[in-house]
């Protein structure tokens, strides 16, 4: 009896054109979408040293303090900020910036160093912070050694010393990637979307429902049971919906997932179980038409998945630094929460929390349906 | 007895939907249960079937207590519903698969049942349609293919020919006086006469929830005072003109004329033809056709009930 009804709720669920937009199609369509539009969001986002110029006028050379900082952040150096071009005229400078071979140049004239920019952006605003840190220090050191000799030597200490006020969570060997917030949150909406798996099986057995509900609890055999065994199989079939996603996204879209298969798969199955779970309660819950459930079913699968992060990314930090409750109750961001841990850490313990919390969602929902659904008989239909 | 219903009351709310209701239904027989729309019709058998909570009474089915879980008796049962209950996604011979599966699990003993009910409803030409494909009627032919495929004692029948067109209507009424050749013992539900005339063995009428007449067609007709219908058609003169005289008459229940129709009705039990015709030919009119018809469900049901069936 299980093999028979779990291989036509498969079949049935596969062929419901609806159902397979919703879980398979819109997230693939979606991904893409992000796909294109993140494309050279990362290449935006890697640092690439600065070209300026420098003039070597006569009064430049005097300054050996300027040159040695240009010397640390140039290219020769471990760690380089800028590639730097000495010029012998301002004007030879000015060529190379207006023919954009250089973002700005330096020049040391008489009334002091000028930094000349061509336009306004990431690098110029780099270059001038540099400037304006060499300009703040040296003038704090010149007042220093004017006012106070005797605390020079102490100088040198204090401005090396580096104090930091935040704690560093040891991180992975993972590059920090900005999109993978959407991607992540993607996987997140695709788990809940089946809902719709849920809310589909809720209506096939209940005969308040839909005919054919009616029909199945007229059958010799138990509502229950059968539901039982529709979720086995719509359980399943999100599940490979979310493995073809995740395939997509690794492959196709070269989405960085890290290398921890195994929980990879743990999370998309928990994400899966609180999906389906979710739609069946709602389905259980909402004594209402299909267009009034499917309607309330995207808007709070959509809400949750806004709120992981899957229109901005910001949205998640802001709400989780505004309402912290809300990342508690949210299943869209415990799943992309569990893919970030997993991606980022070394350590399992945010992951296990966020898998743990979508476990007992899922069973907190099936006790809710089944408070509903043991009913056998009903009062109206 | 298949069926027996003792004493049983539904209420939603402030509304009476069962009235203390009293129905018997005996192995063999086609019991109908005619009655207009609201009547009670669908939710009796929704009690029956368990599928509805009631508040009082007894159903007894297969002479035992009938509960929800029930499953030795529901084994033995089939149902075509009002609504066509059927898997959109799953194709005709799918279908009769999935729920014949319910009520036989061995897969090889499930093969011949599925392929006999295909035929059966004659859909052999379509076993691979999926249900949007189908017409209304041959939709309404997979609905009853899916009720009867794993051969129930007891099949029931709620109203299995609304919107459906007269071609496919005789069919259905065909192939369920076949399965009560076979066997069967049908409910079948209704609000069109006719159909419940012509196949059902003993018909209960309902209205307001409660049985207001049951037996056989003949019992019915003959619970009522009135006997046939005559018309007889006036070609020349008025026929209001006879109306007092034919009131006269004794065996006349009822005379009234309508634009060249002289229409009367006579008690039960008496004709009276050649007397009426009599009368209209020494008022020197001549007649043209002139007819009789006996009395339907619909005379008794308005007799009682003082309102038409289809109201």
């Amino acid at each position: 009896m299980f093999f028979h009804l779990f291989i036509y709720r498969i079949k049935s669920s596969v062929r419901n054109v609806q159902l397979m937009f919703w879980t398979l199609a819109f997230p693939i369509l979606l991904a893409s979408f992000f796909g294109l539009a993140f494309s050279n969001l990362n290449k935006a986002d890697a640092f690439s040293e600065i070209p300026i110029g420098v003039v070597k006028t006569g009064t430049f050379g005097a300054d050996s303090t300027l040159q040695s900082h240009l010397d640390a952040v140039s290219s020769e150096s471990d760690d380089p900020l800028l590639t730097i071009t000495y010029y012998s005229t301002a004007e030879e400078a000015e060529t190379a910036l207006s023919d954009k071979q250089i973002k700005g140049f330096l020049v040391d004239d008489a009334d002091g160093l000028h930094l000349h920019l061509l336009s306004n952006g990431l690098d110029e605003t780099i270059t001038k912070q540099f400037l304006d840190w060499y300009l703040q220090v040296s003038a704090s050191v010149e007042r220093i050694v004017r006012t106070n000799p005797s605390g020079a030597p102490a100088i040198s200490g204090i401005l090396e010393k580096n104090v930091t006020y935040i704690t560093e969570q040891k991180t992975g060997a993972n590059a920090p990637n900005s999109t993978l917030t959407y991607y992540y949150a993607l996987i997140g909406m695709t788990c809940l979307y089946g809902a719709f798996m849920g809310l589909d099986q809720v209506s096939c057995v209940q005969a308040n429902q839909s005919p054919a509900g009616a029909r199945l609890n007229l059958a010799p055999v138990s509502k229950l049971k059968v539901f039982a065994c529709s979720l086995c199989a719509v359980t399943l079939i999100q599940y490979l919906t979310i493995l073809l996603l995740v395939a997509y996204l690794s492959f196709v879209l070269h989405v960085d997932f890290g290398n921890r298969i195994g929980f990879i798969l743990l999370a998309s199955f928990a994400g899966c179980c609180a999906g389906v779970s979710f739609g069946a309660v709602l389905g259980a819950v909402i004594k209402k038409g299909d267009g009034i459930k499917s309607g309330i079913l995207i808007g709070s699968t959509m809400t949750m998945s806004f709120f992981a992060g899957l229109m901005q990314a910001s949205i998640k930090y802001a709400a989780i630094k505004a309402a912290p409750f809300l990342a508690y109750i949210n299943p869209a961001e415990w799943i992309s929460d569990a893919f970030y841990a997993l991606y980022y850490f070394d350590t399992y313990d945010r992951f296990f929390q966020n898998v743990a919390l979508l476990f007992a969602f899922s069973f907190v929902m099936y006790l809710i349906v089944y408070a509903i659904m043991r009913r056998q008989q009903y009062a109206s239909l | 007895m298949v069926v027996e219903v003792k004493n049983l009351v539904k209420r939603y709310g402030d509304l009476i939907a069962l009235d203390h209701l009293d129905m018997e239904v005996r192995e063999g027989e086609v019991f109908g249960l005619l009655g207009p729309n609201g009547s009670g019709k669908t939710t009796a058998i929704n009690c029956i079937l368990s599928l509805l909570s009631y508040d009082k009474g007894e159903i007894l089915v297969f002479d035992q207590p009938m509960r929800p879980t029930s499953y030795q008796i529901k084994k033995d049962i089939g149902i075509i519903m009002q609504n066509v209950a059927v898997i959109d996604e799953l194709t005709v011979y799918e279908n009769i698969d999935y729920f014949c599966g319910l009520y036989v699990a061995d897969k090889k003993k499930r093969a011949p049942l599925v392929e006999e009910a295909i035929d059966f409803v004659g859909l052999n030409d379509f076993r691979k349609f999926y249900p949007k494909k189908l017409s209304g009627g041959l939709l309404r032919r997979l609905n009853i293919a899916c009720g009867i495929a794993h051969k129930p004692r007891l099949i029931i029948l709620d109203e299995p020919t609304v919107a459906v067109d007269p071609q496919s209507r005789n069919n259905i009424l065909e192939g369920i006086e076949r399965l009560n050749k076979e066997g069967a013992t049908i409910i079948y539900t209704s609000h069109y006469m006719e159909e419940v005339e012509q196949i059902c063995s003993r018909i209960a009428i309902m209205d307001k929830g409660r049985i207001i007449a049951q037996g056989t067609k003949d019992d019915l007709k003959n619970m009522i005072r009135i006997g046939e219908k005559i018309t007889i058609e006036c070609l020349t003169g008025d026929p209001n003109d006879l109306i007092d005289a034919i009131g006269e008459l004794p065996f006349v229940a009822s005379a009234d004329a309508r634009e060249k129709n002289l229409l009367v009705t006579t008690e039960r039990g008496h004709n009276g033809l050649s007397s009426l015709v009599q009368i209209v030919h020494d008022k020197g009119i001549q007649t043209g056709r002139v007819y009789c018809e006996l009395p339907t469900l619909n005379d008794v049901f308005l007799e009682i009930t003082g309102k038409e069936l289809r109201d």
